[in-house]
């Protein structure tokens, strides 16, 4: 059961015509949105991308694979139209691993009624799916073949990176749900 | 800004070739250079990737905006990681102190100079393999690529309707801000991220929430037509021909020799002239 007890869900794995669409528009309005970022000032390369804010949501709202696939697709898109290919493909596993999780954890949490506890929930969700899937970055150390070690890696890939995407979740992605919350309802999904 | 991916390479040799290849030689080159260090081997590598590159047919015109955004991003992150800090370095045998750097105190030696340089040139390399998949696969051969190779049917088309739904997704946001803007909306220059950040909610939701509304139409649309009822079929039928073999036979050569030179600590070492 999700946060929303009267929204039903496929099972979570399941890949319908619903997966496929809401996935490919989560993608699509990642990779467009996602164009858009800033730096943080005082910060050297911490860009904060608000598009972000979408990979856990729809993880939340249209389950584990739509989820999955918007942060895969949708950041390997946005890779694709800067011209870097497939090469930071870890990363793009990364966006898609919180889409997966932010999905596995709200399908599996009990409903919540009131809603500004059900928008804490769904900030605090969304940050810890983006804590655990940017884990994922670690994999730069043997994909890029950088050497560096773990701290490195925590103070320059994982660190800056949660921070970024972190901001970002936390005030949009429960915005967004907000604004979906009553129309899923009337459209019964 | 254009955000359609844009099939740059449209005719060249690489163009012509089964999607699949463009898809696989990136994962075997960057299988080859991972954890190189000897700038030497890096090289090696990087002819390769040059030639590869040129069989691209990518024009220049096309993609410099692309190589700057590259080369300016990748040069600041060697020099940060590898040569201003000590975030990622490695020892060698050219332990002679060129000088300190102000700030940071950071010894630079002939071995923390060719070792950046080493981590640049692959960057620049991976670039090289990389920008073929971006503009020398037609977008419409990505989702039936992605599905002979594996993936599952359904998501494979997925692919293929996010990038049709891109023109649109872009339309959409463009239209929004637009009507905000007549409404009052302002874009922040707020120094303040969080400030920034909600002050984008006005475009970021309703683009959102119309695209949704939108794709229940479209959920519709291919519920009644059965999509996923049973196994799909492509209008693209794709083949490996000889020349595709020869390519993946090459790179794999290529990771193969690489490979077993690290594991026989040939190429673990900073190469210091």
């Amino acid at each position: 059961m999700n946060a929303d007890a009267a929204t039903p869900r496929d099972p979570v794995l399941a890949i319908s015509s619903r997966t496929v669409v809401f996935g490919a528009v989560g993608a699509a309005l990642y990779a467009v949105l996602g164009l858009f970022s800033f730096f943080i000032p005082g910060t050297q390369s911490v860009a904060v991308r608000p598009a972000f804010a979408l990979v856990p949501f729809f993880g939340k709202r249209f389950g584990v694979i739509a989820g999955f696939f918007v942060g895969l697709v949708g950041n390997a898109i946005i890779d694709l139209l800067q011209g870097y290919g497939l090469t930071y493909w870890n990363w793009s596993v990364a966006n898609g691993l919180v889409g997966a999780i932010a999905g596995l954890i709200f399908a599996y949490l009990p409903p919540i009624s009131r809603e500004s506890v059900r928008l804490v929930v769904t900030a605090l969700g969304s940050l810890l799916a983006t804590a655990i899937g940017l884990l994922f970055v670690i994999t730069d150390i043997w994909v890029q073949g950088n050497g560096i070690d773990f701290k490195t890696f925590l103070t320059l890939n994982y660190g800056p990176a949660l921070l970024a995407d972190g901001i970002a979740v936390v005030i949009l992605t429960p915005a967004l749900d907000a604004i979906w919350e009553p129309l899923s309802k009337r459209t019964g999904r | 800004m254009d955000v359609t991916p844009r099939y740059l390479g449209a005719g060249s040799f690489l163009s012509r070739r089964d999607p699949r290849v463009l898809l696989l030689v990136p994962v075997l080159y960057l299988v080859a250079v991972a954890g190189i260090v000897d700038l030497r081997g890096v090289l090696v590598c990087t002819a390769v990737a040059l030639v590869y590159y040129r069989a691209a047919g990518i024009p220049w015109r096309g993609v410099r905006a692309n190589w700057a955004f590259m080369l300016i991003f990748t040069t600041v992150l060697v020099v940060l990681n590898s040569i201003l800090t000590s975030a990622d370095t490695r020892s060698g045998s050219g332990t002679e102190v060129l000088f300190t750097v102000p700030v940071t105190q950071t010894a630079i030696t002939w071995t923390t100079l060719s070792y950046a340089f080493t981590i640049l040139v692959r960057y620049v390399s991976l670039a090289m393999v990389g920008f073929p998949v971006a503009f020398n696969i037609a977008p419409s051969d990505l989702g039936v690529a992605f599905a002979r190779l594996g993936l599952s049917q359904r998501l494979a088309y997925g692919v293929d309707l996010t990038f049709r739904f891109l023109p649109s997704t872009w339309a959409s946001l463009h239209e929004t801000v637009d009507a905000q803007r007549l409404r009052g909306y302002e874009h922040s220059r707020s120094r303040n991220p969080v400030r920034r950040l909600l002050t984008m909610r006005p475009v970021v939701v309703p683009v959102t929430v119309n695209a949704l509304i939108d794709a229940e139409d479209t959920v519709n649309a291919m519920d009644l037509r059965g999509f996923g009822g049973r196994h799909r079929t492509w209008m693209r039928e794709l083949a490996f021909d000889r020349v595709d073999y020869l390519i993946l036979g090459g790179f794999t050569l290529v990771a193969v020799v690489m490979v077993t030179a690290k594991l026989l600590g040939l190429t673990g070492t900073v190469w210091v002239p």
